[in-house]
Parts: structure tokens; sequence; C-alpha cells
């Protein structure tokens, strides 16, 4: 990800705490302070402009989301709507917009903050080393084993003639095979890092 | 499955994110002191190999399909545990990165998925797993376990996205929540079951552990039958129960109150095309007369029923499918000797 906004340069620290920050603003909002809200919504929208996100990519990535939400907020609507004496449907907008602000908030973080700076930044704010080191390495072989599960499917795609979708049994094997393969990967790799003096620790340069 | 932010409220989403550092603490203690060094590698790349499977699709009808959790599968492999830790980092991943769950609900969704769904989901395999034994313990306990750690999770999601809320409310969360989770939950066992079996197939090292385990002190609940396992186990049944039961159990307002409540208020959503798939013909045609609620009730409680039926009939159709299949090597080295 190439530095191409003044947001990429900040700490990570600071954009973590300020992000997250935002996000338990927005939660803990009493429903229907629409004053206050219109308020983050703004700051949010300097902060989105700042950071070169694409708004159609934002857009199409909340939409997903804002399905599911917008059924759970119907269903949890009533009660929440005889305490704060708005309508049901006043409800339901009122949660939707709060949830599109936090879930905005955390795609741009996402977007201007590469993963191993945020995982840098949550270490040196008490995030356990172990878990740390873990989701670093997660992250490392995320897409190692993505392309091998791209390769695996291809082959059974060739080896079948005419069928688009492949069934259930034959998923399940390309879970499984990707399952051994992992932890054979998984052996290999651990062997490799223990002949290069690995006790557990991850150093980098960033200490 | 994933709680987005806002709609727990905030009572909930810190008593659950102390539940749930305290129970991933605990976890990352206990994998740390197993496997050592190994545990980063080991659990990264489980981790990242539960993130891809999610990521199969598997068809269940025209646009919609379903994916693997992995929460009981990530347990049955590594021990309850390491399960947790796996989900945790996969959550992690998934909010930070892909929006997928809040943050204020991560606590939240690690406690439903990772110590609900994993550890809980273990506990239940763990007997099974020894009152049947072999590897049709393991296909049967892993299948069985897979449903109900979807359900236990649905259970604990609708108890914190209506905690603070008022009766009515979690009840029609609950009815919602069971009718769609029962559906989610067959797939998932039988998910689990297909890819258990594969792996029982092809490398059966990974789950026997005979000889020295890859985890084999990681695993509280494979030793011998203690009263704590029996009773988390029958603890996780009851509450699966219940989780089916208490609609029914819910006294509800006389008529007239009834009635009036319900006046002016929206008509019950649909759920949502990715979540009703399978079983959404099944919402057994009610008797006229009976309100929506009851409507609710009456499927979710059919629900219910069909899907444990469904997944204790797949279990047992699969183990005895490949128990006949792959026990004749076992039972001619007997004839031979």
């Amino acid at each position: 990800m190439s530095p191409d906004g003044p947001l990429h340069r900040l700490d990570a620290r600071v954009k973590l705490i300020a992000a997250v920050g935002f996000v338990v603003a927005v939660v803990a909002l009493r429903p229907g302070s629409w004053r206050l809200l219109g308020g983050l919504a703004a700051i949010l929208a300097v902060i989105v402009a700042a950071s070169g996100v694409s708004p159609m990519r934002l857009l199409t990535r909340w939409l997903g989301f804002a399905v599911v939400v917008g059924f759970l907020a119907a269903l949890t609507s009533r009660s929440l709507a005889e305490r704060t004496g708005l309508s049901p449907a006043l409800v339901v907008a009122d949660l939707l917009a709060r949830n599109s602000l936090a879930i905005v908030m955390m795609m741009v973080l996402a977007h201007v903050t590469p993963w191993t700076k945020l995982l840098g930044a949550m270490r040196r704010l008490g995030l356990p080393a172990a878990l740390a080191t873990t989701l670093a390495f997660m992250y490392r072989y995320l897409f190692v084993l993505r392309d091998e599960l791209d390769r695996m499917t291809t082959a059974r795609r060739a080896r079948s003639f005419r069928r688009t979708g492949l069934s259930f049994g034959t998923l399940a094997g390309l879970i499984a095979a990707l399952l051994s393969r992992a932890l054979e990967r998984e052996e290999r790799v651990f062997e490799a890092m223990t002949a290069r003096g690995w006790d557990g620790t991850l150093r980098t340069l960033d200490d | 499955m994933h709680i987005p932010d806002v709609l727990i409220n905030p009572g909930p989403s810190i008593a659950t994110t102390a539940v749930g550092a305290a129970g991933l603490a605990y976890a990352l203690r206990r994998v740390e002191e197993r496997h050592g060094p190994r545990a980063t590698s080991l659990m990264g790349m489980s981790a990242a190999f539960v993130f891809a499977a999610q990521m199969v699709n598997f068809p269940v009808g025209p646009g919609v399909s379903g994916h693997l959790l992995g929460g009981v599968l990530s347990a049955v492999i590594l021990g309850p545990w390491a399960g947790a830790v796996v989900i945790a980092a996969v959550l992690i991943v998934q909010c930070l990165l892909f929006q997928d769950g809040g943050v204020t609900a991560l606590g939240a969704n690690f406690v439903n998925m990772g110590l609900i769904g994993a550890v809980g989901g273990y506990a239940i395999y763990g007997p099974i797993r020894r009152a049947l034994g072999g590897r049709r313990g393991i296909l049967i306990g892993s299948m069985i376990a897979a449903w109900f750690s979807v359900l236990l999770a649905a259970g604990a999601f609708t108890i914190e996205l209506a905690a603070g809320a008022g009766r009515e409310d979690f009840f029609r969360v609950l009815s919602w929540m069971a009718l769609v989770h029962a559906a989610i939950g067959v797939g998932e066992a039988l998910i689990t079951g297909l890819v258990v079996r594969v792996v029982l197939l092809t490398r059966p090292e990974l789950i026997e552990h005979e000889g020295e385990g890859r985890d084999e002190a990681d695993r509280p609940f494979a030793r011998a039958p203690g009263w704590a396992s029996t009773i988390v186990a029958g603890l996780g049944v009851a509450l699966g129960v219940a989780v089916f039961a208490s609609p029914f159990a819910w006294d509800r307002p006389d008529g007239l109150e009834f009635v009036g409540e319900r006046l002016g208020f929206l008509p019950e959503p649909e759920a949502p095309p990715i979540l009703a798939a399978p079983m959404a013909d099944y919402q057994a045609p009610v008797p006229p007369g009976l309100g929506v609620v009851d409507e609710v009730k009456l499927a979710t409680a059919a629900a219910g029923l069909v899907g444990t039926l469904v997944v204790f009939a797949l279990a047992w159709t699969m183990s005895r499918v490949f128990v006949a299949g792959d026990s004749r090597p076992d039972g001619v080295m007997v004839d031979v000797a």
C-alpha cells in the first residue's frame, strides 16, 4: 500500500485510538441525538475525503452490511422505541445510521493503515505478544492458503466436464485437503523458523 | 452471525468484552503452555486455514450459499482452547480488515463463536466421542457438536442482542434466530462431518492422536470421563433444548393486551435471503387464526425438531457408510492374526 495521503503517514496508534474512540462514541450515543450524529458524520466525511478512499467502494461494501443490520435493527426496534419515545421506523434509521458511521470509520482505518503497522500499534497498546505474533503469522499465510485453494479448485474444475458448481462432497474434500496441506506447511515453516533461532518472540525493525 | 456495532447495548457490550478478554487470555495461556514456541505458527496457520475455508461457498439454492464456520472443526483438530484462539484470530482479522462484526461487539462475537462455539462445542463432542468410541464417535460427535454449537451461539447472540430490551423483543429475536440457525446448524454439521470424514480417511493421525498426541493434555474432555465434562455436555444439550422450548414457555399477556400491543407495530420482517435458505420451505403450515408470533413459535419448534432429527440421521448414516467402508482392514488383520 503506497502512502498516498496524509492519513497514511500518521502513527498507527493515533489512528487506531481515534477510530476506536469514534466507534465507541457512536455506540454510546443516545438514540435520536440527530445533531450529534450529524456532527460525527461531518467529521467522518472530512476523514473520508482526506483518506482518499473511493466513496463508491465504501458504498458497495456498506450496502452488503446494511441489509443484515437493518433486519436485526427491525427485530429489536420495538422496545427501544417504547423507551425512547421515537417511532420504530426512526429507531431503525438511527441504528442503521450509527452502525454505518462505525463501519465506514473502520473501513477507512483498514484502508489507511497496513496490517503490520496496525498490529505493531495494538502490541504497543497492550495486546499480548503471543496473540499479535499469531495474527501476523495468520496474515502472512492467509493469501498463501487462499491461492492454494484457488489452485485446487481450478484443478478440480479442469477434471470435471461441464459442471459449473462442485458438489458438497467435493467441496468438503477440498477443505480437508487444504487443512492437511496447511498443517504440513506449518510443520515445514516451524522447522525452518526453529533452524533460524525462533524462540517464540517476534523481533521487528520497528521495535 | 457476526454482531455489528451499535446493535447490542453498551452494558452487554462491556460485559462480553470483559468475559471474552478473560477467556482469550486463559486460552492463550493454555495453548502456550502446551505448544511453547510452536503455538504461534500452529495457531496462525490454523486461523489462516479457517479463514480460507470460510471462503468456500457451498451452494444451497438459487442465489444462496453457505459456508463453514469452523469452530468445532478447529476444536476437534487442535483441542478446545487452541480452537478458541484460532477463532479469536479469525474474528479479529475479520473485524479490523473486513469490518465483519463490530469492534465493540468483538467480545460478544468471541464469546459466542470462540468460547461457546469451540470450547462449548468440544464439551459436547468429547463425551459423545468417548461414549461411541472409534471413528464413528469422532464423526457423530463432531457433527452433533457442530449443530449445537451454532444453536448455542445463536442463543447467546439473542441474549446479548436483547439484553436491556423488553421480553417480547427477546422472544421475537430468539424465534427468528433459532429458526434461521437451525438451518445454518444443519449446514455446519453436514460440512463439518464431510470434512472430518475425509480427514479421518486421509490423515487420521490429525484427529486421533494415537501415542503422543498433538495436544492430548490440552483436552480436558478427552481423558477419563469426569463429572465436569458430563455436566457441561448436559448443560449444553439442555440449553439447546431451551432455545427451542422457550418460545412455548413464554406466558404471553392476555389476549386483548396482546392484540393492542401488536396493532401499530411493524409487520414481521422477512428473514434476508442470505440466511433463510435450506429450511425456508418447512415453516410448517399453521392453523389459521394464530398470531404471527404463534406462527414463528411453531416454526421455531418445527425447525428445532426437524433440524435435530436431520442432524442425527445424517450423522448416523454417514458413520454407517463410513465405518462400513473403513473398518475392513482392521477386520482382515484380526482375521489373519
